[in-house]
């Protein structure tokens, strides 16, 4: 008889094992503040994974990586606040012109001349941002669940204030930063069980919540608070501003922000509107092969454009 | 939906009994993927069929009590024997000569009798968590199946009158137990809406069909020539992993432990389930044409 222990019955702490690692990575520093990136693949076109909201770091593109590794050349990095990146104080430090810029030094540390965009919810502000100032880096622009007030928010979503002290914890009242710094991981339960309302996504929520517990609540709130400087008339401008082509992926039962917001940015872009019929705010984590597949389509659709 | 449908299927009759058997593939050998307790039908083996079906031919059926097959509220199709003679029924009405059996937990107990009573028509046995007793079971666990429960907690309602009380409730429970890996809601859904598809009265007669024991059983791995690998989770709630390795070495087989799996890690770990099957199956003396 022979015996084979198939699988480590208990992982190390720390990080879980990973289904491709990098090929390359680095830090990239500017004005005293480093992202760490990653670079995977030597293919062809760039497809450069963006930073969403700081809750979250660049793992949350996990289910992206190894597939879209095997077609394409992929670089990602650590939004600003999380991850292997610094976390910078103050509200400042998170305005989507900071994550635009990091993006643009992410592109140059890697010598990523054009690339294709891929961005989730808020991410689609430093995406339109840098494509709107650099059009002749960008090559198009995947966004998934993009989080655009081009379109009103869920109205559950507009009661209660963030900054103010609230008398109730119930629902979206979580959403506000006494209660962050109060119960932090109540509040990282809450919202991704919002953002992943679809059945079967206990391992989506544990892994979110875990990567959410790398920054700290009052870091949090500075990110916060920089995504409510971003304004809604620039916003519009810069979609005006933009040339290239536009793919938008957005579940229809997205609890975080509503698919006609989705709607809105593709008219607004001129882009196409894909929309994921039961799928949440993160249908790159539960629809992977879905998503992944849209992805591959659109910048292989680019054809010529892409050098 | 599935991920891949039958290239064909049909009905063999059981003394009256029909049971629904499914065809795949084309590949050689052919794997006949054996049913298990009563309490599923074959879609247990969705992870597996896809695969294994780009590979090889693939086999599998409906036991008798549920899926597609009739439901039969007397023990007699329940007993081992019977549930043997209609995997080799199945292989028959297929035109399969020979296959190797891949079977899941009580389903070894049909895989060994074929093993050793139709040596002819197996070039190997998969076993998955097999739950058959060597003699190692006797005092795992009193027997109080047939008599009202005076507890409703834990395996007391692994009892007739519970069932017929509260069946979808000990399904929870029941597939709670087999699959004990975190992340396990979907595989569980499913295992529970293929027990609602049939009843407790069925299972009820299942349960009066007779088991070998465990004389009987060693005697059959004694007499088998049959190449074997058993897979066993070390962390399986329902059948412990001793009775696998106990299986092991009384066949001669190779044991593969899946640390952290539960008792289905055919659903749960289904890759690295599938790899095992495809390896063991190359790794066999080249079958003659069918």
């Amino acid at each position: 008889m022979t015996t084979v222990q198939a699988r480590q019955a208990g992982r190390a702490a720390g990080e879980q094992t990973r289904a491709r690692y990098p090929d390359d990575e680095g830090h990239v520093e500017r004005e005293g503040v480093r992202v760490f990136w990653e670079r995977y693949g030597d293919g062809e076109p760039t497809v450069f994974l963006l930073p969403t909201w700081s809750i979250v770091h660049a793992r949350f593109w996990k289910a992206q990586i190894p597939y879209l590794a095997r077609h394409f050349r992929v670089v990602t990095f650590d939004g600003r606040g999380n991850g292997r990146s610094d976390r910078p104080e103050g509200a400042a430090a998170y305005s989507e012109r900071e994550f635009a810029a990091d993006a643009l030094a992410v592109l140059d540390a890697t010598a990523t001349e054009r690339a294709v965009l891929v961005s989730l919810s808020c991410g689609a502000l430093w995406s339109t941002l840098l494509a709107a100032d650099h059009p002749g880096r960008v090559d198009g622009i995947v966004y998934i669940g993009p989080a655009v007030g081009l379109a009103p928010p869920h109205p559950e979503r507009a009661v209660h204030s963030f900054f103010e002290p609230l008398d109730t914890d119930e629902g979206w009242a979580r959403y506000n930063r006494h209660y962050w710094l109060r119960d932090y991981r109540g509040f990282l339960q809450y919202f991704f069980s919002r953002c992943l309302t679809e059945p079967h996504s206990t391992k989506q929520q544990e892994d979110c919540v875990a990567w959410a517990l790398e920054i700290a609540p009052e870091t949090l709130i500075d990110t916060e608070q920089g995504l409510l400087l971003c304004g809604l008339e620039s916003f519009e401008r810069q979609c005006r501003r933009l040339r290239c082509p536009v793919l938008v992926v957005h579940g229809d039962e997205d609890a975080i922000r509503p698919h006609a917001q989705g709607a809105a940015l593709a008219a607004a872009t001129g882009g196409r509107l894909v929309t994921l019929a039961g799928a949440g705010h993160l249908p790159q984590a539960r629809d992977p092969v879905k998503v992944n597949l849209l992805i591959r389509e659109f910048v292989e659709s680019l054809g010529g454009r892409v050098r | 939906m599935r991920a891949r449908e039958p290239d064909a299927d049909g009905f063999v009759d059981r003394g009256g009994v029909k049971l629904h058997w499914e065809r795949f593939g084309h590949g050689e050998p052919t794997l006949l993927l054996l049913p298990t307790w009563t309490v599923v039908h074959a879609r247990f083996w969705k992870a597996q069929i896809p695969y294994l079906a780009r590979h090889f031919r693939v086999v599998t059926y409906d036991g008798p009590g549920n899926g597609r097959s009739d439901r039969p509220l007397d023990p007699g199709p329940y007993g081992y024997e019977e549930e043997a003679r209609a995997a080799a029924a199945v292989l028959d009405a297929t035109g399969t000569g020979r296959a190797v059996a891949v079977s899941l937990s009580m389903g070894a107990q049909w895989a060994l009798w074929l093993m050793a009573n139709r040596p002819e028509r197996l070039l190997g046995s998969v076993f998955i968590g097999p739950a058959i007793d060597l003699g190692l079971m006797d005092g795992d666990v009193e027997d109080t199946f047939d008599e009202p429960y005076t507890s409703t907690e834990g395996w007391a309602r692994y009892n007739r009158y519970y069932w017929l009380d509260h069946y979808q409730d000990f399904l929870e429970f029941f597939f709670a137990q087999c699959f004990s890996e975190a992340h396990s809601t979907k595989q569980v859904e499913d295992a529970v809406g293929w027990g609602l598809e049939t009843s407790p009265e069925v299972l009820i007669a299942e349960h009066a069909g007779p088991e070998p024991d465990g004389a009987t059983a060693r005697d059959w791995c004694a007499r088998s020539p049959c190449p074997v690998l058993v897979i066993h989770g070390d962390d399986d709630q329902v059948v412990a992993p001793r009775h696998g390795r106990a299986l092991a070495e009384a066949t001669g087989g190779t044991l593969v432990v899946l640390g952290g799996a539960g008792h289905i890690p055919n659903a749960r770990d289904p890759v690295k389930v599938n790899r095992l099957i495809a390896d063991f199956a190359r790794s066999l003396p080249a079958t003659e044409p069918r």
